[in-house]
């Protein structure tokens, strides 16, 4: 297999930290483990894998980390591993980020790597945390976690044959407003929930199949189109689709319901307890996102799919018998029924986080976890069944008609239509 | 004519919506594969066959399998076709196929979990092509069958994807699961299959497992460390906690906290006596890892010691303790806790009065109340401030009493305060539906909807969906909304929300029900306690507290008039706009002018009149304002009316430098609401806002809206 110029290709652990703690010519202090930072030896290192303008976001809150080294990526752009290196060398002050082409060839040549950021576009996010994960890397993938409830398995699967640490990137739970409304929720101070509420993006649940007008096919180093399009149906290059025209296409994305539903819907399902499981019932809604759609889950607590009324993206509310409480991005502090239920704000979330241990900030929980090796709070179990819940919702409005999904079994009640679209053939050589 | 009649097909098949896709035949997407229709074409028809296709796709299908454009597309459709053909022809094809092609073949049969595949998969691991030999190994795991993993222990250190599929084996066969993994574990297989298998080796094993468990756990080898730590959390059993216990002691620090973990993830009581003792002494992060751990088991012999160590003098482990006992599992714990009130040390009767708040235990609220008259400063306090936090109704006659007994008066009248909001916030009053009207309001169809909504208030419900399930759709194709006009002890209400939204009915009453006991109270108290109860009768609210109040402003007692005045000013309903109203013209004292007049211009858009009026009474004290900081309160106020009026009077300030900043803000805030109805005031009004400068994020959002009305094309 080809290997292109990744300056840590074929490198163990040691002579990679021992090339970074050399090469520079200015290293900055805590590189070397002075000013009471962790030393190279002892810290974790970090590649990214498709790494754009999210990822980019996810990589500001891994440099931050003391503990990490972040030092290699690999990326099917040539524009988009030249961005990245220039961020990560400029932090370190160093050149020692290398860049790979080839998810394959960088899983296999670099051994050094203990975790790996994953931030490709949806298409990519199952089939490469499975990869990585069989080559022993702990993984932070972005959400969506999986495009089909195939590789949702496929991940929870792989995570425990490997013993591997895996994080889902739903930030917000491990964001204070959300934490404190879960809290309010399972401290019993809402009363009874009877409805949760789950904030879909804007655009539509039912996707484009077209192709875009094809355009010549760039150099492979320039953009490596086999690569890009990983494990999807084949189509010709289109600049159209790596500059963010992938989303609404069928075979890339997982719909408006995917787009925050992978956020809200864990958020909904972590505040009910409901981690372990999906929605039963989905009513079919006549209109083109799924805006208005009721889920039920087994304990009768109903979940509706909401794209207007909220400030800021991922909102979600709870509602009970004593109360409500509704949270979003834009929300200096949770939204009450009553502001007694928010008195103890700051108490609120600091039990959760004396309580479980956790950080918060997600990508210190992953890193602590992959230390402790403790399941994160995003983890595989909870990730597959939250968003199988995306995918019985999108197959129910991709079908027109209500769905009963059984959990257990992990398949729709009498309709072999829908179970038919569990899953869809990876294109060659990928696999999961 | 063969082209014609692709040609219609295609236009048939696949120029419509996709959900409209669902509906195309098995015979329709055939013929799309036997014409020669283009590529994307030809992938979408495989595509939907992957839905629909019955055994008659197979053979179609499988004719694409070494299409090297089609390949993919044909395993696509193939591969969710129930039926022992599909497995027939994909194994047929894997003698005719190579490269990528065959890679593909060999995954399918994978999915498929195709047993009879076993032995031309075994053939294939010694093939040349090293992505071929990797496909069949993990295809064979997949398979799992005895012949299957013959092959693969025959292949494992030669072909690297071989441990990868014993690994798998070995999951589906437990009897032969131990074999499997120790062979893997000792095999030349890189270091993390090495670790895999020696997870997979322990848990498979069992409790006699353990001592591989304790091995690895002790082991310098960060890798192994870390297969014991998470092996630690699945392995069942107390004896495998105890071992754990037992060699915690063992551990440096560092690794002592993270097998702590492992034993609170557990779950498991028998980690209790060693997780105390560990607790009770020793580095402070590692005593907070055994609160935690404790605090996990929820082992109710736990709880006096926390309580303990919430009470010690080192200030981080007392607040782990403290969170430990907040978030404690279960209700059984409160007993525990309600117990520390009777204790002769102050510091825990604090403590359980804090655990008290934060647990919610409405319960010990007599105890409560008992503690709030404490002999011990802090203890008092401590009991006012969880009075404040839980205390009703039922509890104000004690605590009023207490607030004309304890020197503690201004926590018993934060105590009261806190009860008064609340009460007045949750206590609903009668609510009646006067009329709710759902559908593309206010001018499209619509339908009268109040029965059903007075039926389902009646059934107990407060949160409407404003949806088609909960009213039938009266405006088919159209955003609708929904809105009720209802009142609440007389006092009318309106509310409006879209489509698919929840409309909350606000039942809260303007009349509180605890005015009573304040007012009987008042009329005897003196001193200190007398002024305290007029603030809370402003707090309380209500006409015959408001009347009170109102009467004491002409108290001869220099300190009660202030007191009330004061309490007027402030008051929180619109009952009160008259005597501000007369307050602001007439008061003697200037600074009460001002009060007042702040006052007024506060509750003026609360008040129930069209939104009009409220802006007609804004500029009414605008013009009476002598300052311009009572002049940008009316900005502001104005900026929470949402009316085109409103917009209009905002507008107009944008030229004075001293008002334009709040104008600006509040211009913006009834834009953002305005703009899709009134999108000519609004473009004019942005226009100005641009022009006169100021704050970035204020311009930011008012060239948003500008833009929004210019992308709609109803702005200039």
């Amino acid at each position: 297999m080809k290997q292109p110029g990744g300056a840590g290709a074929g490198m163990s652990r040691r002579t990679f930290l021992a090339a970074a703690a050399v090469a520079p010519l200015i290293v900055k202090a805590g590189v070397l483990g002075r000013g009471g930072e962790t030393p190279p030896s002892e810290r974790i290192l970090v590649g990214g894998i498709g790494i754009g303008r999210r990822g980019q976001h996810d990589l500001g809150w891994m440099l931050a980390e003391k503990d990490i080294q972040f030092v290699a990526i690999c990326d099917a752009r040539r524009e988009r591993r030249e961005a990245v290196k220039q961020i990560v060398d400029g932090y370190y002050g160093n050149t020692g980020c290398a860049m790979h082409r080839d998810i394959r060839e960088f899983l296999a040549t670099r051994t050094d790597l203990d975790a790996v950021l994953i931030a490709t576009g949806d298409r990519w996010h199952a089939t490469a945390s499975v990869m990585a994960m069989r080559a022993g890397k702990d993984v932070y993938s972005e959400k969506p976690s999986a495009m089909t409830i195939a590789e949702g398995q496929a991940v929870v699967a792989t995570a425990q044959r490997f013993g591997r640490v895996y994080q889902t990137g739903t930030q917000r739970l491990s964001e204070a407003n959300f934490v404190a409304g879960n809290e309010l929720l399972r401290l019993g101070r809402l009363g009874q929930i009877h409805t949760v509420r789950a904030h879909i993006s804007g655009g539509n649940a039912v996707m484009n199949k077209a192709w875009a007008p094809g355009e010549p096919e760039p150099a492979r180093d320039e953009v490596d189109w086999d690569e890009w399009l990983g494990p999807c149906p084949w189509r010709p290059y289109s600049s159209q689709y790596i500059k963010g025209g992938w989303r609404n296409q069928y075979d890339f994305h997982t719909s408006c319901i995917g787009e925050w539903g992978a956020h809200t819907f864990a958020q909904c399902q972590v505040a009910l307890g409901l981690g372990d499981t999906s929605a039963v019932a989905y009513e079919y809604v006549n209109n083109a996102s799924g805006d208005g759609m009721v889920t039920r889950f087994a304990n009768g607590v109903k979940m509706v799919l909401q794209q207007g009324g909220w400030h800021g993206s991922c909102g979600v509310r709870f509602e009970g018998s004593e109360g409500w409480v509704a949270c979003a991005d834009g929300y200096s502090r949770p939204e009450v029924s009553n502001p007694a239920l928010l008195a103890d704000y700051a108490k609120l979330v600091q039990d959760y986080a004396a309580r479980t241990g956790r950080a918060l900030n997600h990508v210190r929980n992953f890193f602590d976890c992959v230390k402790s090796r403790q399941l994160t709070v995003a983890n595989p179990v909870m990730m597959h069944r939250s968003m199988s819940t995306v995918h019985a919702a999108n197959i129910a409005m991709w079908l027109q008609r209500n769905m009963t999904y059984d959990p257990t079994k992990e398949e729709f009640v009498n309709d072999p239509e829908a179970n038919r679209l569990r899953s869809r053939a990876a294109r060659e050589p990928w696999q999961i | 004519m063969k082209h014609l009649f692709s040609c219609l097909l295609l236009a048939a098949v696949t120029s419509v919506a996709p959900l409209a896709r669902a509906q195309t035949s098995e015979a329709d997407l055939l013929a799309v594969l036997k014409s020669d229709a283009p590529q994307e074409r030809k992938a979408d028809a495989c595509r939907d066959l992957a839905r629909v296709g019955t055994q008659a796709s197979v053979a179609p299908l499988a004719a694409l399998l070494g299409d090297e454009k089609l390949a993919h597309m044909a395993r696509y459709g193939l591969e969710t076709i129930p039926g022992s053909a599909v497995d027939g022809a994909l194994r047929a094809a894997l003698g005719q196929l190579k490269g990528r092609q065959l890679v593909g073949v060999i995954n399918s049969l994978g999915v498929r979990r195709d047993a009879q595949a076993v032995a031309p998969l075994a053939q294939l691991l010694g093939a040349a092509d090293a992505d071929v030999a990797a496909a069949a190994a993990m295809t064979l795991g997949k398979l799992g069958t005895p012949p299957a993993v013959a092959a693969l222990r025959q292949a494992l250190g030669k072909v690297p994807a071989a441990a990868d599929g014993l690994l798998r084996c070995a999951e589906a066969a437990p009897e032969q699961a131990v074999a499997l993994y120790d062979a893997v574990r000792t095999a030349p297989v890189p270091r993390h299959v090495q670790m895999a298998a020696t997870r997979g080796a322990i848990l498979a094993r069992g409790a006699a497992g353990l001592p591989l468990l304790i091995e690895s756990l002790k082991s310098a080898d960060v890798a192994l460390f870390r297969v014991a730590l998470r092996v630690g959390r699945e392995l069942p059993g107390a004896e495998v906690t105890q071992a754990l216990a037992a060699e915690l002691g063992k551990f440096p620090a560092d690794k002592q906290n993270l097998v702590i973990d492992v034993l609170g993830d557990r779950r498991d009581a028998a980690a209790a006596p060693v997780l105390l003792a560990i607790a009770g002494s020793g580095a402070a992060d590692v005593r907070i890892s055994a609160i935690r751990a404790l605090t996990q088991l929820g082992h109710s012999a736990a709880v006096p010691v926390l309580a303990e160590l919430a009470g010690g003098t080192d200030v981080e482990v007392a607040k782990a303790a403290l969170s430990g006992l907040a978030g404690f599992p279960g209700q059984e714990v409160n007993a525990a806790i309600v117990a520390l009130l009777g204790k002769p040390d102050a510091k825990l009767r604090c403590i359980g009065l804090e655990l008290i708040g934060r647990r919610r235990i409405t319960g010990a609220l007599a105890e409560v109340l008992r503690l709030a008259n404490d002999a011990d400063a802090q203890v008092c306090a401590a009991g006012f401030k969880v009075l404040g936090e839980l205390a009703g109704a039922n509890e104000i006659p004690a605590l009023l009493v207490l607030l004309q007994k304890s020197p503690a008066t201004q926590s018993a009248e934060d105590a009261l305060a806190a009860v008064c909001v609340r009460q007045a916030l949750s206590v609903p009053g009668a609510l009646v539906i006067q009329k709710a009207v759902y559908g593309a309001l206010p001018d499209g169809p619509a339908a009268d909807v109040t029965a059903l909504v007075a039926e389902l208030v009646k059934s107990g419900r407060l949160a409407i969906d404003a949806s088609n399930r909960t009213f039938k759709d009266p405006a088919g194709g159209h955003t609708k909304q929904l809105r009720v006009d209802y009142t609440v002890n007389g006092v009318a209400k309106s509310a409006m929300v879209r489509e698919n939204q929840s409309l909350q009915l606000d039942t809260s009453s303007a009349v509180s029900p605890n005015a009573g006991p304040l007012l009987a109270a008042y009329a005897q108290a003196q001193g200190a306690p007398k002024l305290a109860l007029l603030r809370l009768l402003r707090s309380a609210g209500g006409a015959q507290a408001l009347a009170v109040v109102r009467d004491a402003t002409g108290s001869a007692n220099a300190e009660v008039k202030e007191a009330a005045l004061r309490a007027l000013c402030d008051w929180s309903t619109a009952e009160a706009l008259p005597d501000l109203e007369q307050l602001a013209q007439s008061a003697p004292d200037a600074k009460f002018k001002i009060l007042a007049l702040r006052g007024y211009i506060r509750l003026l858009p609360l008040q129930n009149i069209p939104a009009a009026a409220k802006v007609t009474a804004l500029q009414q004290a605008f013009r009476a304002a002598g300052r311009d900081e009572e002049r940008r309160l009316v900005l502001a106020s104005l900026g929470t009316v949402l009316a085109p009026e409103a917009l209009v009077a905002v507008g107009a300030c944008l030229d004075s430098p001293n008002l334009k900043a709040e104008a600006a803000l509040a211009a913006v805030a009834l834009a953002e609401n305005l703009v899709k109805t009134h999108p000519a005031q609004v473009a004019e009004v942005m226009q100005k806002v641009v022009k006169s400068g100021g704050n970035a994020d204020v311009l930011k959002r008012a060239r948003k809206i500008s833009g929004q009305i210019k992308k709609a094309g109803q702005g200039k």
